[in-house]
């Protein structure tokens, strides 16, 4: 016989309390809980990436540049350039595919790829992103973060062997941890992953999403601090006439994000187009080119740029140089960006909107001390609302426009100049340069995207459009058979609506109308007679595309008030959708490729 | 592993979160490790740097300073000291772009130490070098009652006296007066201290308070030259000539190079010795000093018309106001021979207004006397300002 107490300390007795407990848990989880719980630690494994990505290019800054960086040194004028060599033979030998911003190459993961990224590619992006940035070419580190993000989001999804559906999606949350790491600025990352990389609004993601944004950003600040990314000025809005001169802001803001667009969409083609072996020497020239700018005295353009946007905000610079310093940092982001070396448009865009708004607030102040004696908003305060500017008219993203500026300044009292000032931004760039930036560079790549701002542009077609008049003969259910009969008579339709009671809608051919008579069912009700199951019915507001789930099983569909359900507002029938459709595609224009 | 099958949710979800949960704490140690190795190296660069900036800005190459003082942020955005010095930099290398970003740094500083005494000063000098009266009161007075970091008392005697200096610069008097009586009863037994609590009484126009600092200060350091002719001056200011003398007597005493206390005695003296008004003399030397003080009023007079080039024989008293002087002069001499009556108990005042008038009018024209002419011109003045 066994002993008792040894068969109580079998393995198999030992290990069955944990795998109750493992059962128990396996009957918890479905997918979407599981896939919010992913989120979480792919939030926490991007923050953890970012903050080494960020730790990086300090050090590749500190170990390129000294910490101490001197005009008219020649550190300044040889790194940018030395490592732009390096980078372009890493990009094109190691990590094909590294090249430029990577909230694209997201996007296509996305809508292309099934989710997938190569881990190959996050590797590349933090190691050319680190080099580049670190080396000073005028790039920052938030749009190559997203992708970071991205890629690790898609490496877990594909080690997991999650369902493909579930896969395609990963991206996406990846990218918003990466993205919300980098700025500190989780709400803003949301929405910039909504706006720009899924391109539509999707409840079904926005929980992940907001979850992998916050736990990356709770990662970063607990190594790195709360600190903001540079210190926010005091902020003020204290006349309404203010709004004028911000509103100036926003046209030249619209403006400037024009050019900056176009430069990039005129030179990058043509770059690429060159020998491949110049392609070497792209990163190389450009850096040289941002070595020059800064050994000639502008070394604030270099890199991300963010201590330089701090002083630009609390008025250490004249609004001449300010303005002097937007031009500088467009053509060197111009040049950094269209030779392929791998970095982001985000702190740029940033960059020139703070020095363009200091311009803008330090010519207003000029102005309002010849004729009142002392300027009403600070400089600081136009920085800050140019930079939501420019990511208003150049990365044409509105809605994260408004609230970026709110997240990183904390003060709401701004919100109306950010609005205004951005409004005028997007409307002129809207109007000057028709694609937007990101999807001028998809195209450029041979991608079609979908996009937010095409989809908010297209009109929908609702069942009102398709709706033909109320129907001049409809019957009511509470009447005979015979009474019905003799109503349609003189009518040429071949259907008719019957009014149910107490609500509903049914129809009823004239040939069955006809064999109830024949039935010898002339003296019942038609509600006796005709099936339970009443006839689905629409409304004027919905899109046309539900009306086609019915218009194939009825001739007519009933289209009725929402707030009275008996009240016919007019019938839909399949002719008069495809009738619909049909004009609607003859009127549009095909899209661009 | 089971976890790697295609249909891996629900079956195996809790030993891939599991492992998922290790590999996130085993990530951070590595990325805490990291980040503790990185900050070490920044922290040490930031010193280098930091000890670097203050060099500069003791040397007063205050952007080199400032340049410095930055790049140690860059190391360790987050030390309160670096913070502080930049801004102390910024502040004071008299670019007033630079003011704003001082200001920056120190409210920020100020928002996570309301308490700090060092930031509460710094951001009160700010508040000064825009001459911002309420907020420089309020920062250098939370500076005072905040918390030192080392020798409380000298550091709060010192924040009130920078207030009351930036007080009297401002011309805000009355609030200077308040923060000097703070301050004359909380100075430390230190003869320095009490010397320079008597300057800006001076400085606040405050006679009494001025020479009751010095009193003090003498009563630490009896043979303090510097507080004895203070003393002299500020009585012989409020018009206390007997004290005057014996302070300044004694700052000559003590030092006799003391040029300024030296003139100050004589002038006293010809005060105290020609003042007609005294209370201890008799009714002779009363009217010997108004016979004297007449005289010397219409030499001033003549002096001062020969310095103008005017004629007072052919100008008339409508043409200058010395011819004006000369006449009142010429119709008041007759007065002096009726001195002596006892029934003309108006007369003396009324010869005095005479000479009042011309040793004041000369003045006013010809610039400060000297000698007895300043002595009358004191005495018309002490005269004056007890009739009102």
């Amino acid at each position: 016989m066994s002993d008792p107490a040894s068969s109580a300390n079998s393995p198999a007795v030992r290990f069955q309390a944990p795998r109750r407990l493992f059962s128990t848990l396996e009957g918890v989880f479905n997918e979407e809980l599981f896939f919010l719980i992913l989120s979480v630690f792919i939030g926490i494994f991007a923050g953890l990436a970012v903050v080494c990505f960020r730790l990086a290019i300090d050090w590749m800054h500190l170990a390129l540049l000294g910490p101490l960086p001197q005009t008219h040194s020649w550190r300044l004028f040889a790194v940018p350039a030395l490592a732009g060599l390096i980078v372009a033979a890493l990009v094109i030998h190691v990590f094909p595919g590294i090249r430029g911003s990577g909230v694209n190459q997201t996007k296509a993961a996305l809508y292309i790829f099934n989710g997938f990224i190569p881990f190959r590619t996050a590797i590349g992006k933090f190691i050319c992103a680190a080099i580049a940035i670190g080396s000073g070419q005028s790039l920052g580190p938030e749009d190559p973060s997203l992708q970071i993000g991205a890629g690790i989001a898609s490496a877990l999804g594909r080690q997991l062997q999650i369902s493909r559906e579930k896969l395609r999606l990963m991206a996406p949350v990846g990218a918003a941890a990466g993205l919300a790491a980098a700025f500190n600025a989780p709400i803003s990352a949301v929405l910039f992953v909504i706006e720009e990389v899924i391109g539509r609004w999707s409840a079904g993601i926005l929980g992940s999403v907001v979850l992998s944004a916050v736990s990356s950003v709770v990662i970063v600040r607990w190594f790195l601090g709360s600190e903001p990314l540079f210190r926010i000025p005091v902020t003020a809005f204290k006349r309404p006439a203010e709004l004028i001169a911000y509103a100036v802001l926003g046209i030249v803001g619209g403006l400037a994000s024009v050019a900056f667009a176009k430069s990039i969409g005129y030179l990058r083609p043509r770059l690429k187009a060159l020998p491949r072996w110049t392609q070497y020497f792209q990163p190389a020239l450009a850096g040289l080119l941002i070595g020059l700018i800064a050994f000639l005295g502008a070394p604030q353009i270099m890199g991300a740029g963010y201590d330089s946007m701090d002083q630009a905000m609390h008025g250490q610079y004249a609004w001449k140089i300010l303005a002097v310093l937007a031009l500088l940092k467009v053509l060197a982001t111009t040049f950094s960006f269209v030779s392929g070396a791998p970095g982001g448009m985000f702190a740029p865009t940033l960059f020139v909107g703070a020095m363009l708004g200091g311009a803008v607030g330090g010519a207003v102040g000029d102005i309002e001390r010849i004729f009142f004696h002392h300027p009403a908003g600070s400089t600081g305060t136009y920085a800050l609302v140019g930079m939501g500017v420019l990511f208003a008219g150049f990365l044409r993203v509105p809605m994260t426009s408004v609230f970026m500026v709110l997240e990183v300044s904390g003060n709401y009292e701004i919100v109306v100049p950010v609005i205004v000032a951005n409004t005028f931004s997007y409307v002129i760039s809207r109007s000057l340069q028709t694609v937007p930036l990101f999807d001028m560079l998809t195209r450029q790549d041979g991608l079609i995207l979908p996009s937010l701002e095409e989809d908010r542009e297209e009109t929908i077609l609702r069942v009102e459009d398709a709706m033909l008049p109320v129907p001049a003969t409809t019957l009511s259910a509470e009447d005979y058979v015979d009474a019905n009969a003799r109503r349609v008579q003189d009518s040429t339709d071949s259907s008719f609506l019957v009014r149910m009671h107490p609500s509903g809608w049914n129809i009823i051919s004239r040939d069955q109308l006809q064999r109830l008579l024949r039935e010898g069912k002339g003296e019942h009700t038609l509600a006796s007679v005709l099936p339970l199951q009443s006839l689905p019915s629409l409304y004027p507001d919905l899109p046309l595309d539900s009306a086609l789930r019915y218009v194939n099983n009825y001739p007519l569909v009933p289209v009725v008030n929402r707030a009275n359900s008996r009240q016919l507002e007019g019938v839909i029938s399949s002719e008069s959708v495809f009738k619909k459709y049909g004009s609607r595609g003859a009127e549009e224009v095909p899209r661009p490729t | 592993m089971s976890w790697t099958s295609p249909k891996l949710v629900p079956r195996s979800a809790p030993i891939v979160l599991l492992i998922l949960t290790l590999a996130a704490a085993v990530s951070f140690a590595a990325v805490s490790h990291l980040v503790a190795r990185f900050t070490a190296n920044q922290q040490s660069r930031g010193r280098k740097l930091y000890a670097q900036g203050l060099a500069e800005a003791s040397a007063g190459r205050y952007d080199d300073a400032i340049a410095a003082f930055r790049a140690a942020l860059t190391c360790d955005p987050t030390n309160s000291q670096y913070q502080l010095s930049l801004a102390r930099a910024l502040r004071d290398s008299n670019d007033p772009r630079h003011l704003d970003e001082a200001e920056s740094y120190l409210i920020a500083l100020w928002q996570r130490a309301p308490q700090d005494a060092a930031v509460n000063l710094a951001l009160a000098r700010v508040a000064a070098h825009r001459g911002s009266l309420e907020d420089a009161t309020r920062y250098y007075h939370n500076a005072m009652y905040g918390v030192w970091n080392a020798d409380t008392e000298a550091s709060r005697s010192k924040a009130r006296i920078e207030l009351i200096q930036f007080l009297l610069k401002q011309g805000a008097r009355d609030e200077a007066a308040s923060e000097l009586m703070a301050l004359a009863t909380a100075l430390p037994p230190d003869p320095a201290a009490h010397l320079q609590a008597a300057k800006l009484f001076g400085n606040a126009h405050d006679d009494a308070g001025e020479l009751a600092q010095y009193e003090e200060a003498l009563r630490l350091a009896p043979t303090n030259a510097a507080a004895l002719a203070g003393a002299g001056e500020a009585a012989y200011r409020s018009r206390d000539y007997l004290t005057a003398r014996r302070y300044l007597q004694a700052a000559v005493n003590a030092n006799p190079s003391d040029s300024d206390s030296r003139e100050l005695l004589e002038t006293t003296d010809l005060i105290l010795h020609n003042d007609p008004f005294a209370s201890h003399i008799s009714d002779a030397e009363r009217n010997r000093r108004i016979t004297a003080a007449f005289a010397q009023a219409e030499k001033r007079l003549a002096e001062c018309a020969q310095q103008k080039g005017v004629d007072l024989k052919t100008a008339t008293p409508a043409a200058t106001p010395l011819a004006s002087l000369q006449s009142l002069w010429t119709e008041a001499k007759p007065d002096l021979a009726r001195l002596r009556s006892p029934a003309e108990t108006d007369l003396p005042d009324a010869l005095l207004d005479v000479v009042l008038q011309i040793e004041q009018q000369t003045t006013t024209t010809c610039g400060q006397p000297q000698g007895l002419d300043l002595a009358l011109l004191r005495i018309s003045q002490r005269r004056e300002a007890a009739s009102q």
